[in-house]
C-alpha cells in the first residue's frame, strides 16, 4: 500500500510556519517601543509613538498570524489549494515584514519615504495573497458560511490595507483627504471587516472542533459575514458623508454583531465537553470577555458630553488595549498553539509516509510552558490597561511584560520546530531501519506516540 | 447504506483532531477487500478525501439533517 497518510497538497512547513515565527517579533519591538518612548506614549491615541505601536501589533503580529494561518487552513477547510504555496510565502511575507518595519519607522520617524515605501510593501504583498487565495477559493461552492466568510475577511483586508495605502500617501499632504476620518473608516474595516470576520468564521470551524463544544447556530454562521459587510459599508458612507445620525446607528448595529459573537462563543465554551479547560479555551474566553469590555467601553465613551472628552478619550484608548492586546492578541496566541502542533503532527505524520505514526501532538509544545507563557501575557494585558490610566507608573512595566509574554511564545514556537526537526530524524531512521529489515514497510508506532485507545 | 450495515463504524464526532484521521487511518490499513467503512464528522474531512484518494479508496459522503456528514469509505473496484 502506498502511504496511508499523505497530505501531498498541505503547503510545505516552511510556508506557514515563517509568519507564525515572525509574529512574537513584532510584538516584542512594540514592548521595545514602550520602554523607549516611555508614558509620553500614553499622551494621545495620535502619538506618532502610539501609531507605531498599532500598527507593530495589527500589522505586524495580526496580520502574520493571519496570513500564515489562512495559508494552512484554505486546504483543510476548503479543500482550496494556493498554487506554489513555498514561493507565494516566501513573497507575501517577505513583503509584509519589511512594509510593517517601515510603517512603524515613518511613524517614529515621519519619514515619508519610509510610509511610501511601507504602502508599496504592504499594498503589493497583500494583493498578492489575496489574488492567490481569491483564485484557489474560486469556484469553490460556499456550503458553509466559512467559506463565505473568509472570502469577505479578503475583501475586508483590501478594503483595510487600500485605506492604509492611502492614508500614507497622503500624510506628507501629497492628498488632500479629511485624515480622521479616513483613518477611522481604516481601522473599522480593519478590526471588523477583515479581523472580526476572519476570527469568526475560523472560530465556527476551531472552536466546536478543539474546544468540543456544540456548533454555533447556523443562522449566525451565515448571518455575521454577511451584516458586517452590508453594516460596514453603509456605515462607511454615512460616514465620509458626515451623517451623524445614521453613522451612530450603524456602528451601533456593528458593535451588536461583535458582543453577539462574543456572547454565543462564552455561551458555547460553558457547554464544552472537556472536563478542564486548556490554554486555548481561556485563551478564547479571555479574549471574548475583553471584547464586551470594548463594546461596553465604546458605547460609554460616545455617551459621555463634551466637556468629558478627557475621560473619552482614556475610555477609547482602553477600547483599543482590549480589543488588540485582550481580544485579538488573546486569541491568535490560543490558536496558535493549536495550529503550530497540528503542523507539526501534519507534516511529521507525513514523513512517515504511514509507515511511521508521528507522535502525540500534545507533545510538540510543552503543556507548563504553555501556560507558563499565557500567565505573562494576561499579565502584560492587565499592565498595558493599567498603564492607560496611570502611564508614569506603568508604561515600563507593561513594555517589560510584553517582551517577556512575546519572548517566551517565540520560545515556545521554537521548541515545537526543534521538535519537528528531531523527530524528523527519527522517523527516517526507524523508516530506513524497517525498509531493510525485511525489504517490506509496515505500520510502525513511533516510540514517541501513545496508541490512540481503541 | 446506514451506519449498521457497514462492517466498521467510527464515530468520531466528540474527537480532537487529530484523532478522527488517526483512527480512520488504521482502520482502513486492515480493511477487507468488499468491507466497509462508515466515518462520522462534525464537518467535511477535505484532508482526509486526499489521503482516501492517493491510498485507492472511493467514499460517498452523506450530509444528515443535523449536520453530521457521513462518509461511506471502501476500498476502489479495479
Amino acid at each position: 500500500m502506498q502511504a496511508l497518510l499523505s497530505f501531498d497538497q498541505a503547503p510545505p512547513f516552511g510556508a506557514p510556519a515563517r509568519f507564525f515565527l515572525t509574529a512574537p517579533l513584532f510584538a516584542i519591538l512594540a514592548g521595545l517601543l514602550l520602554l523607549w518612548s516611555g508614558p509620553g506614549l500614553f499622551a494621545s491615541r495620535w502619538t506618532p509613538e502610539a501609531l507605531a505601536l498599532t500598527h507593530l501589533i495589527t500589522v505586524g503580529f495580526m496580520l502574520q498570524v493571519m496570513l500564515g494561518a489562512m495559508l494552512q487552513i484554505l486546504p483543510v477547510v476548503a479543500g482550496a489549494n494556493m498554487a506554489r504555496p513555498r514561493l507565494l510565502a516566501t513573497l507575501v511575507h517577505l513583503a509584509i515584514t519589511l512594509g510593517a518595519l517601515l510603517l512603524a519607522a515613518g511613524f517614529l520617524g515621519l519619514q515619508p519615504l519610509a510610509f511610501r515605501l511601507a504602502a508599496l510593501f504592504l499594498g503589493s504583498g497583500v494583493a498578492l495573497f489575496v489574488g492567490s487565495a481569491g483564485h484557489a477559493l474560486y469556484g469553490v461552492p460556499p456550503s458553509r458560511a466559512t467559506i463565505r466568510g473568509l472570502q469577505i475577511s479578503l475583501l475586508g483586508l483590501s478594503v483595510t490595507v487600500a485605506l492604509g495605502v492611502l492614508l500614507a500617501i497622503a500624510l506628507d499632504g501629497a492628498l488632500d483627504l479629511p485624515l480622521p476620518r479616513v483613518t477611522s473608516i481604516h481601522f473599522s474595516w480593519g478590526f471588523v471587516g477583515w479581523g472580526l470576520v476572519l476570527l469568526a468564521a475560523v472560530g465556527f470551524v476551531v472552536v466546536p472542533m478543539f474546544q468540543m463544544t456544540p456548533a454555533y447556530p447556523a443562522w449566525f454562521t451565515h448571518l455575521l459575514p454577511w451584516s458586517a459587510l452590508a453594516l460596514l459599508s453603509l456605515w462607511s458612507l454615512a460616514e465620509a458623508a458626515d451623517w451623524p445620525a445614521p453613522s451612530a446607528l450603524l456602528a451601533g448595529a456593528l458593535l451588536l454583531i461583535t458582543a453577539t459573537f462574543a456572547v454565543l462563543t462564552l455561551h458555547l465554551q460553558r457547554r464544552s465537553k472537556r472536563a478542564r479547560f486548556d490554554a486555548t479555551q481561556h485563551y478564547w474566553r479571555v479574549g471574548m470577555l475583553c471584547t464586551l469590555a470594548a463594546c461596553t467601553l465604546w458605547l460609554v465613551a460616545r455617551g459621555l458630553p463634551e466637556r468629558m472628552a478627557a475621560l473619552a478619550e482614556r475610555l477609547e484608548w482602553l477600547c483599543g488595549v482590549l480589543l488588540l492586546c485582550g481580544g485579538f492578541m488573546s486569541v491568535i496566541i490560543g490558536m496558535l498553539y493549536k495550529i503550530f502542533p497540528f503542523l507539526v503532527w501534519l507534516h511529521l505524520q507525513n514523513l512517515g509516509g504511514g509507515r511511521v505514526l508521528a507522535p502525540n501532538m500534545n507533545k510538540v509544545i510543552a503543556g507548563q510552558q504553555i501556560k507558563r507563557q499565557m500567565r505573562a501575557h494576561f499579565l502584560a494585558l492587565a499592565l498595558l490597561l493599567a498603564a492607560v490610566i496611570w502611564p508614569e507608573w506603568f508604561t515600563y512595566p507593561a513594555g517589560i511584560a510584553l517582551l517577556v509574554a512575546n519572548g517566551a511564545l517565540l520560545r515556545n514556537l521554537l521548541a515545537a520546530v526543534a521538535f519537528y526537526r528531531q523527530q524528523r530524524t527519527k522517523i527516517a531512521a526507524l523508516i530506513a531501519a524497517a525498509t531493510s529489515s525485511d525489504g517490506k514497510p509496515s505500520l510502525t508506532s513511533h516510540p514517541a506516540t501513545k496508541a490512540p485507545a481503541p | 447504506m446506514t451506519p449498521t450495515d457497514a462492517d466498521i463504524v467510527i464515530d468520531a464526532r466528540g474527537l480532537e483532531p487529530p484523532e478522527p484521521m488517526v483512527r480512520t487511518m488504521e482502520a482502513l490499513e486492515h480493511l477487507g477487500a468488499e468491507a466497509t467503512l462508515v466515518l462520522l464528522l462534525p464537518r467535511e474531512p477535505y484532508p482526509l478525501y486526499r489521503a482516501l484518494e492517493i491510498n485507492g479508496f472511493s467514499w460517498q459522503t452523506a450530509r444528515r439533517p443535523d449536520g453530521t456528514v457521513e462518509i461511506l469509505i471502501r476500498h476502489q473496484r479495479q
